[in-house]
């Protein structure tokens, strides 16, 4: 049970939730960008949300099945093709053995997921299975994706003759949901929020800001109004998060993405909410967002609806996969 | 009475207790003792927690805080109220746990270690006494996996980092920053003064426990040669 890449894509490798627990040693999270797309490419086809996926930006690998699988394609910004013929998003697919998947780019978004059924197989370093680029370590061999790799899956072929869509998908509704609209990023404020001049808290929130091309996994740098602190301040070293928005000295922002350090010194100004980093994982080069200041209880209530709208999910689409598989 | 501390949130899954912007190692203490306590009585949904100079980060699970304590309508509202509870506990204990004393080797031939004794009017092995005379305390460990931020140095031999900084500092190396000092585990870019490397992995990712080094922890260093160097090497 193997899928072999054909052709390398710029950055491809297996994620996963992310590593909990070693931040005080400097060993911060990872794992997908999109946690949401990243899950819910599981949940098609039938895993867990803890199952390896690859993780693609574009350009995305060329892959050639060398066995029957049952896959899904998650995220934004891409168009797949098996054999040449289109295959939709979001949907569960029967891939039959010898064909090959090929993506190319399609509308806004810049990642995409590729969960098989039962998982790939990949090396779990401290409890996750994304890949650490910078130790070398998780994933596949703790580096990208290269042509002649083969992915392995745990075991199960399932019974599916040739290449087929199965029947249950994610709505555009739920999709909407998380990703619309794709410029209005809520934030709250976070420890160093009254540092800012007052002035420049009104240009926060009135002005946009566009994706720089120095953003990578690991933050974006935003472009846009100069913003400043009332006082000079010279701050210690404290712990940031995936979401934290620092202000650098230039006057500029930049937030911290999935794979961010574990400390920071520049002041934090404010914090993406969680349920917003979905669609701040999609964005692209010199895209521009808006930002939009909620309280924190709302960002709390936000946080549990989406937690619950995903139990729904994982929920539906582990009954759909019992039904059509009989189990 | 005004608290000697604040709690705020860094975002809606995580809050920050500061005790100010110092590097003060009766803080540092305080707050290595906190991280300890919550990591040994944990709160239901607590994830993890990050010592720094003078503040630890509580991470935690919003939904399963909010599940737990179903009367609360707000989970960083409990958190702080949890925190301020068990904290008075932390500052009233006068017993810390004694942390052991690492000793590293070090081969001090830095590229910036003319640059530091020049700047002091010392010579290279008046730094490497100085330096080696003191033990430091880790007061964190970021940046990078496994990168000890220690101190402090020594004013003799305190030194700014480098206005550009390296786009690569050898993984190993020990370089020096105002008053901090710390060795780079990765191959990484990086700004400290670079006075010496040593020939240990501090952080290896193939070990069970892949940092040498936890937060809390002493460390000597002692200077060797060529020869023993090579000898330990490790890269």
């Amino acid at each position: 049970m193997s899928i072999k890449i054909i052709k390398p894509g710029l950055l491809a490798t297996l994620v996963d939730e992310g590593r909990v627990g070693f931040r005080n040693i400097g060993i911060g999270p990872g794992g997908a960008m999109d946690s949401f797309a990243m899950k819910v490419a599981n949940y098609l086809v039938g895993n867990g949300e803890k199952a390896a996926v690859m993780e693609m930006h574009f350009p995305a690998p060329e892959m050639l099945f060398q066995n029957v699988h049952l896959i899904c394609v998650t995220g934004k910004g891409f168009e797949i093709f098996v054999d040449d013929k289109t295959i939709p998003l979001w949907k569960p697919i029967a891939v039959e053995k010898g064909s090959i998947i090929k993506f190319t780019k399609s509308g806004s978004g810049s990642r995409a997921y590729l969960a098989v059924h039962n998982g790939w197989k990949a090396h779990e370093w401290l409890g996750s299975f994304s890949t650490h680029l910078g130790v070398k370590a998780g994933g596949y061999l703790g580096r990208a994706l290269q042509k002649e790799d083969v992915l392995e899956t745990a075991t199960n072929e399932l019974a599916v003759n040739g290449t087929k869509t199965l029947p249950w998908r994610i709505s555009k509704n739920e999709l909407d949901a998380i990703y619309s609209p794709p410029d209005e990023i809520r934030i709250i404020n976070s420890i160093e929020a009254d540092l800012l001049l007052s002035e420049s808290r009104k240009k926060l929130l009135s002005s946009n800001f566009s994706v720089t091309h120095q953003s990578n996994r690991m933050a974006y740098r935003l472009e846009g109004e100069k913003l400043f602190l009332s006082r000079p301040v010279e701050l210690v070293s404290s712990a940031v998060d995936f979401g934290t928005i620092q202000l650098l000295p230039d006057g500029n922002l930049i937030i911290l993405m999935a794979d961010h350090q574990t400390t920071g010194g520049y002041p934090q100004i404010a914090s993406v909410i969680k349920a917003d980093l979905p669609k701040l994982a999609q964005l692209n080069l010199s895209d521009k967002i808006n930002f939009k200041m909620i309280p924190l209880s709302e960002a709390e209530s936000i946080l549990l609806s989406k937690e619950k709208q995903l139990a729904e999910l994982k929920h539906i689409c582990v009954r759909q996969f019992n039904q059509y598989f009989g189990s | 009475m005004t608290k000697p501390y604040t709690i705020t949130p860094i975002n809606e899954g995580a809050g920050l207790i500061s005790f100010g912007q110092v590097i003060d190692e009766t803080i540092n203490r305080k707050i290595m003792a906190l991280h300890q306590l919550i990591n040994a009585r944990p709160f239901g949904g607590f994830v993890e927690s990050v010592p720094a100079y003078s503040s630890l980060a509580i991470f935690y699970n919003t939904f399963e805080v909010l599940q737990i304590n179903s009367a609360r309508n707000s989970a960083f509202d409990y958190v702080k109220a949890h925190i301020e509870n068990i904290l008075s506990d932390v500052i009233l204990d006068g017993a810390q746990k004694k942390n052991k004393i690492i000793e590293i080797p070090i081969l001090y031939d830095g590229e910036d270690l003319e640059f530091v004794a020049n700047q002091h009017q010392l010579s290279n092995d008046e730094v490497i006494a100085i330096h080696t005379s003191m033990t430091y305390r880790i007061f964190m460990i970021g940046f990078l996996p496994g990168f000890p931020y220690m101190g402090s140095v020594d004013e003799r031999i305190a030194t700014s980092r480098k206005s550009s900084p390296r786009t690569s500092v050898p993984a190993g190396s020990l370089g020096i920053a105002g008053v901090q000092t710390g060795i780079y585990p990765q191959p990484s870019p990086g700004g400290w003064q670079l006075i010496g490397r040593t020939p240990l992995k501090i952080f290896d990712q193939q070990k069970p426990s892949p940092c040498l080094f936890s937060p809390g922890d002493a460390v000597r260093f002692f200077a060797i040669d060529q020869n023993e160097f090579e000898k330990l090497n490790e890269y």
